[in-house]
């Protein structure tokens, strides 16, 4: 009972904050995939910038919250900027452009950053350091911010996706593109906000999640692999499917880090989407056909 | 024609690639080169960094007295990316391309005997300031092989005694699972448990590692008296950060290792270092004279402390006086010559080379962080740290990670 | 293969094979051109997938790793021969590459880019951290390794010599899967893959032949490796080492060959030049990487060949 409290729910509970910062990563790419056609490979970057967005916000003015707010705010200008400039001429083209586009964007933001900021890792203090002795263990007050946060941001999204117009029209557009143009809308201002959107919110998990895991240009690659294999997991195409995953996938990797070698972790992760794309193809929540 | 035009454009690519390859180097009467090999970015930066300063200082001081043998020293630095295989082909372009005749590196352990390979095959002088796997002085050496860098054998003769006496008798290893890190919980397992401490817990993260709470609840089970741990350069810092806002770093006492965390990071996690413990043969906050007037004549050119990294400063130096002994660059003489050899006014006083495993013999200090500042508790001299010889000797045998478990 | 082609490519492999004898040509630049053509010649097997099936491999790194540390862990134990680490790398290699290309052709579309990546980066992260096979710094300090008992590939030549050889084989395989009727068939697959399968062609089966043909060739590619640089790291699995093939793909041009050869020996003189002098290289290969599928998607030989296909031509 012990070990349960001690090490197992805080394990728990930092699966749950990962899983959350997952789940708006994988959301923007299921988004950005389904509407636009593009598997976004400099998603992670997005996520990282958010991170250096904000050093840079709270060099300027000194505060975490404005950082907050700016960063996003930020990173889904670049996005935007990127989107027109760079995405927009090879949608029609055969996709495998479009992924190496995004693969070359990708290093370009990377080592951008790198130069700029020196490639060391760079650290964003928690905006309240204290801890909490919660069940034995003494938490960082930071952590279970976290939890709040991310829990908030979810739900705006969720409600934004099924009580919005916009919403509605974005949910039915990632199913059938086509759609879009059929209800008068204007496509190419829908795709780029979109775009921006979804660069925006993941920088603002990368800005969430800093204080923990310190600063560094490699911050965006790890989390996209992982963000791939719960798009796949979810099933492309299905928004739920990729919360669910994430949340799935972050918790796992925090239990089972506990119990093998972390390192090993990844691979169990990677075995249990292997066990799943055999048994269930199209992913959790997938529909079929929504690759082509 | 547009054949034509492709096969032109194929042979001029190629043309342009291979005459800029073979760009010979501007010829300079009497000039001769060394390499400084070593993290230029990354989790280790600050080492490798500080490693070309300190050399950049040697090269000057020796330059302006006429340079070496009358040739001018030139130092070429390249970035091992702190990894294996750059290092290699690093090390082949500062052998082959520019003919190094000393080789300083590299920062990472494995990288240093990645090229420890190279350096035998092509029979270089290679020092090595800064990495402590205990493997380079044992299995690996070579004849042209030397280093003033306390190898984790060294460090856990001098420390572990401190350690069971005045901070606990119960002692959690953690370390970096990589050679160096892996080398360093060996080596204080073993001479923790020789002189009768208990281990009561060992753990090691992957070089890199973002998070660690993932093993802070095992630590917490264990309940040790004391935390030792083997990580470097950026880790370091992550960790630190991480243990202080669980409340750990108040909780245990705290060591590790001489590369801990250099000087330079120091006042930032200031307070989740406090009362650290470790044995260094640097520190700018050691008033000892000569430390002090080594670190003056730093500070004066780079405007910054120095550090650990002094050994480079060392290892070009005693290069320098050992060809001037044999007025030859052949590495077979040099060698030779530097058997044995001694200087005296380093920062830490005599440095002797052993012959044997070609080691330096030097005294160190222990270290406690007071205030962001690790000044010094204790001198120990090198004849307690350096250990017997064991070339050729795998000087892990026998040894397992097992926890002997005591009630 | 075709009569036009032979001489020029005759008259290429024998300027190459004179290489060592020029004088000037130090042991350094044997080591760099063993690396050049190396990376040339598994450009060219990437090739095959991706410009002539249109299938975008992000794992192509786990191939060219797993043939190095195949050869690597023989030599380690005293297996010199050099046919032994080729065999074995074959074994290896396509045992995965019959695994993941059996997951990452069973759906369409970017499936396959996301699935080479993902099982790629499990291998990456398998090695790196199984001690057994040296963990992060790999295994090292190889012997050299043996072309018939006694005679060892230990000098810069004869291992230029080596990767010579294996060139010339991975020229003459793509050349005859491209001319072939099943070359043919990855072509109509790329084109327009529902006509295909209309057309009654086991689809998935056909792309992982291509992917298996291209595997193997990467996979003998790598096992050649460690015989120059005496180690295997997982470092020659990351990740950004498949993208560095697929940057030398399309530089030198989708669909063409010979482009990836020339693309991927002149990024790998690029990059040892480069990165001694400056560290900013990879920007500038991100850059060109974004500039080219924008304004060249031909790279320097271009696309010229497959619109000639399109219209009707044999291939040249």
């Amino acid at each position: 009972m012990d070990y349960l409290l001690a090490v197992l729910l805080p394990q728990l509970l930092h699966g749950l904050v990962f899983g959350a910062a997952l789940g708006l990563l994988a959301l923007g790419l299921t988004v950005i995939f389904g509407l636009l056609g593009v598997m976004n490979f400099a998603h992670g970057e997005l996520f990282m910038l958010g991170a250096y967005a904000g050093l840079g916000v709270i060099g300027a003015t000194g505060s975490f919250w404005t950082a907050l707010v700016a960063a996003p705010l930020l990173v889904g200008l670049v996005a935007a900027v990127t989107e027109v400039a760079t995405l927009r001429p090879v949608y029609h083209r055969e996709p495998l452009y479009g992924l190496i586009l995004t693969f070359g964007l990708a290093l370009v933001f990377r080592e951008g950053v790198r130069q700029l900021w020196g490639g060391d890792m760079r650290r964003i203090l928690p905006p309240f350091p204290g801890s909490t002795p919660l069940l034995g263990m003494t938490y960082p007050d930071y952590r279970l911010f976290l939890l709040a946060a991310s829990a908030v941001v979810l739900l705006s999204i969720w409600l934004f996706f099924t009580r919005t117009r916009a919403g509605i029209i974005v949910r039915a557009a990632v199913q059938d593109a086509e759609m879009l143009d059929g209800l008068g809308v204007n496509v190419r201002r829908v795709f780029t906000l979109t775009f921006a959107a979804s660069g925006a919110l993941a920088a603002l998990a990368g800005l969430l999640l800093a204080p923990v895991f310190t600063v560094y240009p490699q911050m965006g690659v790890e989390m996209i692999l992982l963000a791939f294999i719960v798009v796949i997991l979810g099933g492309m195409g299905s928004l739920g499917g990729s919360v669910a995953a994430a949340f799935i996938i972050g918790v796992a990797q925090s239990l089972f880090s506990l119990w093998m070698n972390p390192q090993r972790v990844a691979i169990a992760i990677f075995g249990i989407m292997i066990v799943v794309l055999i048994v269930r193809p199209r992913g959790l929540y997938g529909r079929e056909g929504v690759l082509e | 024609m547009r054949r034509l035009a492709s096969l032109v454009m194929i042979v001029v690519v190629l043309a342009v690639a291979g005459v800029w390859m073979a760009a010979p180097a501007l010829s300079q009467s009497k000039v001769v080169k060394i390499g400084d090999l070593g993290s230029k970015v990354g989790v280790f930066e600050g080492y490798g960094k500080y490693q070309t300063m300190f050399m950049q200082l040697a090269v000057e001081e020796l330059n302006a007295k006429g340079g070496v043998l009358g040739h001018k020293i030139e130092m070429i630095s390249e970035d091992d990316e702190t990894k294996p295989a750059p290092a290699v082909r690093k090390a082949e372009k500062l052998i082959l391309q520019d003919d190094v005749k000393l080789l300083m590196g590299a920062v990472s352990s494995g990288a240093t005997m990645a090229v420890m390979d190279v350096t035998k095959k092509h029979k270089t002088i290679h020092w090595n300031a800064v990495s402590c796997a205990e493997f380079m002085r044992t299995t690996k050496f070579h004849k042209h092989y030397f280093s003033n860098q306390p190898d984790s054998r060294m460090q856990a003769a001098g420390l572990a005694k401190y350690i069971k006496d005045k901070m606990g008798k119960k002692v959690y290893i953690f370390y970096t699972d990589y050679a160096m890190g892996q080398s360093d919980g060996r080596q204080f397992k073993t001479a923790l448990e020789k002189i009768g401490g208990e281990v009561v817990g060992v753990a090691g993260a992957p070089l890199d590692t973002k998070d660690f709470s993932p093993w802070f609840g095992a630590i917490n089970q264990s309940n040790p008296d004391v935390l030792f741990l083997a990580f470097a350069g950026t880790d370091s810092l992550r960790l630190m950060t991480q243990l202080h806002s669980f409340g750990m770093t108040k909780k245990y006492k705290l060591a590790g290792i001489d590369c801990f965390l250099l000087q330079q990071d120091l006042p930032s996690i200031a307070e989740s270092m406090e009362g650290f413990v470790q044995l260094a043969h640097y520190s700018s906050f050691n008033p000892d004279r000569n430390m002090q007037s080594v670190n003056e004549r730093f500070k004066k050119k780079f405007g910054v402390d120095g550090n650990i990294m002094a050994g480079a400063y060392d290892g070009v130096m005693f290069w320098a006086t050992a060809v001037e002994k044999v007025k030859s660059f052949d590495a077979d003489k040099v060698a030779a010559a530097l058997e044995g050899m001694c200087l005296d006014d380093t920062h830490i006083g005599k440095q002797c080379i052993r012959k044997e495993d070609h080691q330096v013999v030097m005294d160190m200090h222990l270290y406690r962080v007071e205030k962001g500042k690790n000044v010094p508790i204790a001198r120990i001299p090198g004849s307690d740290t350096i250990g017997e010889p064991m070339v050729g000797k795998d000087p892990v045998e026998g040894f397992t990670w097992d926890i002997k478990k005591k009630n | 293969m075709s009569k036009a082609l032979t001489w020029p490519v005759a008259v290429v492999f024998a300027l190459l094979a004179i290489v060592p004898l020029v004088p000037g040509v130090s042991r350094y630049h044997l080591l760099l051109a063993f690396d050049a053509l190396l990376f040339g010649a598994i450009a060219m097997s990437l090739d095959l997938l991706i410009g002539y099936t249109g299938l975008v491999s992000f794992g192509h790194a786990a191939f060219y790793g797993l043939g190095a540390y195949a050869t690597a862990v023989l030599l380690e134990r005293g297996v010199l021969s050099l046919w032994a680490c080729v065999a074995f790398a074959v074994v290896v290699v396509g045992l995965y590459a019959l695994v993941v290309s059996y997951f990452a052709t069973a759906r369409r579309g970017i499936y396959f880019a996301l699935l080479t990546l993902i099982f790629a980066e499990v291998v990456y992260t398998f090695f790196r951290y199984t001690q057994t096979f040296g963990g992060s710094d790999g295994i090292q300090g190889l012997p050299d390794a043996a072309l018939f008992p006694g005679v060892l590939i230990d000098t810069p030549a004869r291992k230029y010599y080596l990767v010579l050889v294996y060139l010339l084989f991975a020229w003459i395989v793509c050349r005859v899967v491209v001319a072939s009727h099943f070359g043919r068939v990855l072509v109509a697959i790329r084109e327009n893959e529902d006509r295909a399968r209309f057309l009654g062609y086991n689809v998935q089966r056909y792309k992982m032949g291509a992917c298996m043909i291209s595997a193997l060739l990467t996979g003998i590619g790598g096992a050649i490796y460690p015989i120059r640089s005496a180690f295997a790291t997982p470092d020659l699995m990351v990740w950004t080492e498949s993208g560095e093939f697929i940057i030398s793909v399309m530089i030198g041009g989708l669909g063409t060959l010979v482009g990836p050869i020339i693309g991927g020996a002149f990024f790998t003189l690029l990059r040892d030049k480069v990165s001694s002098v400056v560290d900013w290289y990879f920007l500038v290969i991100g850059a060109v990487l974004v500039f080219i599928v924008l304004f060249m998607p031909r790279g320097l030989l271009g696309l010229r060949r497959l619109v000639r296909l399109r219209r009707g031509r044999a291939p040249a």
